[in-house]
Formats: structure tokens, C-alpha cells, sequence
């Protein structure tokens, strides 16, 4: 049993070399390939002071060298933070400086949207393409001058740090969520028991690598010696595009958010011929309207459809197999019951437990359970508690935020969030961290963000302005602001200009009020 | 009538106003791939094709809208003069 997760690799590289283990842009690599390249980035991050569970950041798009560096830094002992490559430039300098990443990975197209402030943080910079001047460069020609036969002697257990992934924070920057290999392999090895994914099996990675839908694609390729097909910004953004690829790729597991699947059913020309390979369909991190799940259900015939839920805390913790026989007549879509290996409880305001019917709060304790947020005690604190359910011993479990209640077919059914979270193309969207953002501009005087309903996206995001001086913004201004902090999924569509925010009468702002107003009389 | 020499001008200032300057850009050049650092996302390339559809009276299938067919504004100046042609 693997315990640490580049024991997958090696395992399925003994046994398989010559089989392709990823592919990209028409190319693929073998697993021999994926293994020996690996040994050498772990050496050569060793020999450049890489030790035990210090942060590597992976900055570049999507490619084969990317599960290359996932692979080597692992192998290295070190923890890797894979980074949004169209986040901006103060977003990824802000997590390079949160977690202390010591090396960076990355190309020399991408290095050129850094400040000079956050690359004088990192010790170096290895290239995946391109060149440049600097004793701190690193290009990918020198991993050959490295051994290919074994990794580092490195002692890892299943409770060190793998990677860290960053998620919207609420009061304004990014949290680091941390996740062990243990975190990790828990729900590898559910995946693997309940799809039954063998080395036939033809897996599409959709997600950016920084998402925890990733997680799936790629550990779960190398765990059944599978292929992953790397899908890259030329692809992903093409629906008629991903439909050929899934044909001519003969893709047999897709997993994504559930707006990817929409797009590829309204504009991809899909056709059932065209899903002939597709055994499993996985959707997650968003609600999939019952609407266009019936179009995809009709469509697919051919394979399994599961809803997945769970926060990137935890992975997936609870699940849906679509029982097909109920579609017609089912309102809502299940989050489902809880994984194995997993447990989950529904909690009331009170500390109790939820009875039948009645809403709570989802907590999920068991080892696929994030330690908590890099260098941040307090936020850890408020969302990594204490099991008081459990008397034997100490214990922690994550609160989820999301409110849940129990359905007659004894199935967990999402309700709503406890706070001002919201998903918008499945992106994980803390309106907070937006208002943070908007309200640092010197001159705004109050700002708030509301999400907007949409049946395709989830949610729009629109922002409230009122400015020091009337007439002194723009909407155009703001928005381009807000790009310089957040990610472009984040930067509110409708901007709303007032001259003071409507209060409620504890002098609070009165979203309710903003919410039923007219959206968008302002939009540029 | 839209003359042929004013198709690129227009399809760039759509893409710079709609797209690039909210995201913080200011200028992009004819050849750069727009999908390349999100200039675009995935539901901007719809937006896009009503566009172009209502600008150039031309109508873009869902299999015509590509990679290669929207990559670059010298891209889509191309698309949407060889449906002028016709």
C-alpha cells in the first residue's frame, strides 16, 4: 500500500514503462519517462537546498512538466503549491511570500509577470521553457546532468505536507489549505475502489492544478497506470474543441466542474457517438441545475454520472451515484452520503446532532481532513475544531460551512452557505476578499459585493461603490483595480456607482435592499 | 457596410474595451493568443461570437468556433473575412 504519493508512480513505472502516463497538446511521456525525469528535479531541487517539507511553487501553464515538477518536488521531500498562472502578479507574489516558497518553477514568459520584489523572495528559478540571465536561473537542460535510476534518500510518512493549495479568504487574501499525502491518498484510494479505474482507462484532466478536482486526474492515472490527458487553455475554452478531443482521445473518465459540462451539452454538438468512450462522468464543486443533468443524462447512456461534493479541506466527502430512474421526477441533486474512509455529521447551532429533517451544519472528521491553513492559527482554529462528539480521545473535524439537511432517501441535500461564500463557474468565491480589495482603493469610502444568480455560471458578481467624492470613479477603473488583486473570475461584472450605501437600522449595509434593486444600471 | 480594411480596427477595439482593459490590460497586440492569459474565458468567447455575428452580419457555427479560428485578433479578422467572401 502506497503511503506516500509518488510510491504510485514508482510502482506503476516498474511495471509499465513503455505505457504513456500523460499527454498534452498531441504529445505524450512514458512512465519511465515521468519517472526518471522526476528522480532528476528531486536530486537537483536537493542539491539547490531543497529539505524535508519546504515549499516549492509551480508557476507555468499547464504542460507535461508540470506533473514532471508535482512528481520531483514530491520525490524531493518537499511540498509543492501549484499557482494559478493567470492569477495576478500580487496574488501569486502575496503566496510565494505566505508559505516561503524557496524555489519556483516556472518559464521565462510567465517569471517576466513577477515583481522583482517577490522573485528577490525565492532562492531560484528552474525553466521549464525559455532562457535568461541570472546566477538564480535554472534551465530544464540541466535535470540530464542528474541521476535517473532512483530518487533521494528522503524519511516521509503519510502525515508530511504534499502540497498546499490556496483558496479565496474572506478577509481579503488567499489561505493556504494545507494537505498531507495521507489527506491525499485517502480519497485516491476511495476513487479507485468505487470507478474501478484500471491501467485502460483514459482519464481527461479539465481542472487548473491548483483546483482539488486535480487531485483525481492525475494520482488516480498513476495509481491504475492509466493515461491522463492534460487539457490546456487551447482546448478548454472550445466546447466543439473538448468534443472532438474526448472522441478522438476516447476519453473513458471525465471530471469537472458541472458549467464545463453545460457549455460542451449548449455549444459542444454533442452527440452520443461522440460520448461512446465515456464510462464515468464526475461533476463537482457547484450545483448542477436538474435542467441540463436530464440533457446530459439522455446523452451519455453509456456511463455512470456522480455528483461530488466536499471542500478542498477535505476533497470529496460526500457523493451521488444518478440513479437515473429518478431524474425525471427529482427537484434537487443529492450531495449524496459520505465516502469511505470519511464521516460526516450534521450539526445544529446548538452543538447537537441534526435529526431527520432538520438543517445543520456539515462537519466531516477522518484522514482525508485538512491539519488546517499554512501559518494562519486563527483562521485554523475557527474551522479545524475540536470533535466534542468524540469522548475517547482528542480529535479535530472541519466545519464546512455549508448547510445540509437529511432527505427521506437518506441522502445529504446542500441547502445553503452559513456565510457569503459563493461558487461562480465552480470557483471557490469569497465576496469578502473581493470588498477587501475594492475598499484598499484610496478612493473608495464603501463598497459591498453581491452575487447575482445565473443558471449557466451559479453566480455573477456585482459590486456596490460609493466613493470619497462623487463622480471621481469609474467602473471601468474599478474593475481594472480589482484585476491587480484578484483573479479575473473575481472581478465583478456589474459595477454599481451610488453616492451612499442604503443602511438597515442597526447601521449596517443593507445587501437585501442592494440585492432587489436594479443590477448592472451601470455597467460600462 | 463595413469596408474589409476596418474589420481588424473594430474586432481590436471590441476585444480591448470587453475584455482586456477590465482585466487590467491595456494593450494587446494582433498576434497574441487571447486565450493564453485569460483575456478570454469561457463563457467571453460567446460574447465574442454574438459580436461578431451582429457586427459582420456573418453567422459562426458552434464547430467553427476554435482554437485556431479566435486564438489572436488576426485570427478572427481572417474568419470573418473569408465568410464575407461567400
Amino acid at each position: 500500500m502506497a503511503y506516500v504519493l509518488q510510491q504510485l508512480l514508482t510502482k506503476s513505472a516498474k511495471a509499465y514503462p513503455d505505457k504513456p502516463a500523460v499527454w498534452a497538446r498531441g504529445t505524450s511521456i512514458t512512465y519511465r519517462d515521468l519517472d526518471e525525469r522526476s528522480n532528476q528535479l528531486a536530486h537537483l531541487l536537493r542539491q539547490r537546498g531543497i529539505q524535508k517539507g519546504d515549499c516549492v511553487g509551480l508557476f507555468f501553464p499547464k504542460c507535461v512538466e508540470s506533473i514532471v515538477s508535482m512528481l520531483g518536488v514530491l520525490k524531493a521531500g518537499g511540498v509543492y503549491v501549484p499557482l494559478d498562472p493567470q492569477a495576478p502578479a500580487d496574488r501569486v507574489g502575496y503566496i510565494i511570500s505566505n508559505c516561503g516558497v524557496r524555489i519556483l518553477i516556472t518559464n521565462a514568459d510567465k517569471r517576466k509577470d513577477l515583481s522583482a520584489e517577490t522573485l528577490g523572495l525565492v532562492e531560484a528559478c528552474v525553466l521549464t521553457e525559455g532562457n535568461g540571465n541570472g546566477a538564480d536561473l535554472i534551465a530544464w537542460s540541466q535535470l540530464s546532468e542528474f541521476p535517473v535510476s532512483h530518487a533521494p534518500e528522503v524519511t516521509l510518512v503519510e502525515t508530511d505536507l504534499a502540497y498546499i493549495l490556496y483558496t479565496s479568504g474572506s478577509t481579503g487574501r488567499p489561505k493556504g489549505v494545507m494537505l498531507t499525502h495521507q489527506n491525499a491518498l485517502t480519497f485516491v484510494e476511495w476513487c479507485a475502489e468505487e470507478f474501478k479505474v484500471s491501467s485502460n482507462d483514459r482519464l481527461s484532466n479539465h481542472a487548473p492544478l491548483h483546483f482539488d478536482l486535480s487531485v483525481f486526474d492525475v494520482y488516480n492515472t498513476l495509481q491504475a497506470s492509466a493515461t491522463v490527458y492534460l487539457i490546456t487553455e487551447d482546448l478548454a475554452l472550445f466546447p466543439t474543441s473538448l468534443g472532438n478531443f474526448i472522441e478522438n482521445q476516447k476519453i473513458t473518465i471525465w471530471y469537472s466542474v458541472p458549467s464545463a459540462l453545460m457549455l460542451l451539452l449548449l455549444h459542444g454538438r454533442l452527440t452520443p457517438e461522440k460520448l461512446n468512450s465515456l464510462r464515468v462522468i464526475l461533476f463537482a464543486g457547484e450545483v448542477f441545475p436538474m435542467k441540463y443533468l436530464r440533457q446530459l443524462a439522455e446523452i451519455s447512456t453509456k456511463s455512470d454520472l456522480y455528483n461530488l461534493y466536499g471542500p478542498t479541506e477535505t476533497n470529496v466527502c460526500t457523493f451521488y451515484k444518478v440513479e437515473r430512474e429518478r431524474l425525471a421526477e427529482m427537484e434537487k441533486l443529492p450531495i449524496g452520503i459520505a465516502c469511505a474512509n470519511t464521516e460526516c455529521f450534521s450539526v445544529t447551532p446548538q452543538g447537537k446532532l441534526a435529526e431527520k429533517g432538520e438543517a445543520g451544519e456539515l462537519y466531516v472528521r477522518g484522514p482525508s481532513v485538512t491539519y488546517g491553513y499554512w501559518a494562519d492559527p486563527e483562521k485554523t482554529h475557527k474551522m479545524v475544531v475540536a470533535n466534542h462528539f468524540q469522548e475517547n480521545f482528542e480529535e479535530k473535524m472541519y466545519r464546512t460551512g455549508d448547510i445540509v439537511t437529511v432527505g427521506e432517501d437518506g441522502n445529504y441535500y446542500f441547502q445553503g452557505r452559513r456565510d457569503s461564500m459563493i461558487k461562480s463557474r465552480g470557483y471557490r468565491i469569497e465576496l469578502g476578499e473581493i470588498e477587501t480589495a475594492l475598499l484598499s482603493h484610496p478612493g473608495v469610502r464603501e463598497a459591498a459585493v453581491l452575487a447575482v444568480p445565473d443558471e449557466i455560471i451559479g453566480n455573477r458578481i456585482r459590486a456596490v461603490v460609493a466613493p470619497h467624492i462623487a463622480g471621481s470613479l469609474g467602473v471601468l477603473e474599478l474593475q481594472q483595480y480589482c484585476a491587480s488583486r484578484v483573479p479575473k473570475y473575481m472581478i465583478p461584472e456589474l459595477v454599481d456607482l451610488y453616492d451612499e450605501l442604503p443602511k438597515t437600522s442597526t447601521g449596517k449595509i443593507d445587501r437585501v435592499k442592494l440585492a432587489s434593486e436594479r443590477a448592472g444600471a451601470m455597467r460600462a | 457596410m463595413i469596408q474589409a480594411a476596418e474589420v481588424k480596427d473594430r474586432i481590436r477595439e471590441y476585444v480591448l474595451e470587453e475584455f482586456a482593459k477590465t482585466k487590467g490590460i491595456d494593450q494587446i497586440t494582433d498576434d497574441e493568443v487571447l486565450t493564453k492569459n485569460g483575456i478570454i474565458d469561457s463563457m467571453g468567447i460567446f460574447r465574442l461570437v454574438a459580436f461578431l455575428e451582429e457586427t459582420f452580419n456573418v453567422r459562426v457555427g458552434d464547430e467553427e468556433i476554435t482554437h485556431d479560428n479566435l486564438e489572436s485578433i488576426d485570427a478572427i479578422e481572417k474568419l470573418v473575412l473569408s465568410k464575407a467572401k461567400k
